[in-house]
């Protein structure tokens, strides 16, 4: 197969660039002395958010590390549930589409913002769920709220490469 | 005179509706077979390279117990949620759904020839948790079996397939099938310039 050509063609270039800035992200990120220092501050902060949004909700919340707690219901926040892995997908996508740098610079950090505020209400969701109707909670908790932050992510995705290629066209 | 679709609108309205129709359709046909489906596949492919083969995987409710004919009876079984695996049909079904003329024929065989290479991810994912569940979850036996190497190896595999495999998987396969939709939506492609959604016979440069 001709590597050179394969490169040449827009959709195999960005598929390439798309799974190698995935693989080395989720690879750094699985990192123990990164996973310390980046990710589980940064889940801590993702509790603390949300927690802090109960709070304003009127309910009795304390955070502790990883976990946000009530005396009626209580989550704990894993990797999987910080809204890590869809801003990782996100941005790979926004760094491997064709567009200018300056957009790919707004795309990521907008797209950051916005898919850590659809998480924060998936979070807070979860909790009012594990409340009120604990029996859907698993099931919310795993194809519900996660096909939701996923498809976010690909639409937030899409809205950035229409304005994206846009700024392309217009520019030429 | 009627006005061409907007791609981009098409699919931005109907991205909800399609996400609902395909958890409704995951939730009440595509499940129960998949619960069985994946499992059934993976444990082809372990027993293809195991030797002696005693590795059953058997679905009970949504979740698979691992089965292995030289477990002592009475020992506890292992069992792995399925759902988690396999639930990223959703995503990929809502995508489809979504793009503009999902039921033409073209499309139709570009969902078919995604779905497969989902399923495999799908079927590599369970598998290398049922291979880590060997290599780190039975005790001393798997420290007598596995290598601290092989152990590293398939915690990494798992983890790759387990999260950013599973949840980029279907935005992949979709972009990777539909570049020439998916550029109409974003506007990077003209709808006069690209190819459309119906076949066209293809003539031979002379």
């Amino acid at each position: 197969m001709d590597l050179k050509r394969l490169w040449t063609r827009p959709e195999s270039r960005f598929l390439i660039l798309f799974i190698a800035i995935l693989t080395v992200s989720f690879t750094v990120i699985a990192l123990q002395t990164v996973n310390d220092a980046v990710v589980d501050p940064y889940t801590s902060f993702v509790a603390r958010m949300s927690g802090g949004v109960l709070r304003l909700l009127g309910e009795d919340a304390s955070v502790q590390g990883c976990m946000v707690r009530s005396p009626r219901f209580a989550v704990t926040i894993y990797n999987g549930c910080n809204g890590l892995i869809t801003s990782l997908i996100f941005i790979s996508g926004v760094l491997a589409f064709p567009a200018r740098w300056r957009a790919k610079a707004v795309g990521a950090i907008g797209g950051l913002v916005a898919i850590q505020l659809i998480n924060l209400v998936r979070i807070v969701s979860l909790f009012y769920i594990g409340i009120y109707l604990p029996r859907f909670f698993s099931e919310s908790h795993i194809f519900v709220w996660q096909s939701l932050v996923i498809l976010a992510g690909v639409s937030l995705w899409v809205v950035w490469a229409r304005h994206a290629s846009t700024a392309i066209e217009d520019n030429r | 005179m009627a006005q061409p679709e907007n791609p981009y609108r098409t699919f931005v309205r109907r991205l909800p509706l399609s996400l609902a129709a395909a958890m409704l359709l995951w939730l009440l046909l595509l499940r129960p077979v998949l619960d069985r489906a994946v499992p059934a596949s993976s444990e082809l492919l372990i027993r293809a390279f195991e030797y002696p083969r005693v590795t059953r995987l058997v679905t009970a409710g949504h979740r698979v117990e691992i089965r292995r004919a030289d477990f002592r009876s009475g020992s506890a079984i292992p069992t792995i949620p399925i759902t988690e695996v396999h639930f990223n049909t959703i995503l990929l079904l809502a995508l489809y759904l979504a793009t503009p003329r999902p039921f033409s024929r073209t499309q139709m065989e570009r969902l078919f020839m995604g779905w497969c290479v989902l399923f495999s991810i799908q079927t590599l994912n369970l598998t290398f948790h049922v291979k880590l569940m060997y290599a780190m979850g039975l005790g001393e036996w798997s420290l007598q079996t596995y290598s601290d190497l092989a152990r590293d190896v398939y915690s990494y595999l798992q983890y790759f397939t387990d999260l950013p495999a599973r949840f980029a998987a279907p935005f992949l396969i979709w972009l990777g099938f539909n570049w020439d939709v998916v550029m109409r939506i974003v506007g990077a492609q003209r709808a006069d310039d690209a190819p459309s959604g119906r076949r066209t016979r293809r003539t031979r440069r002379t």
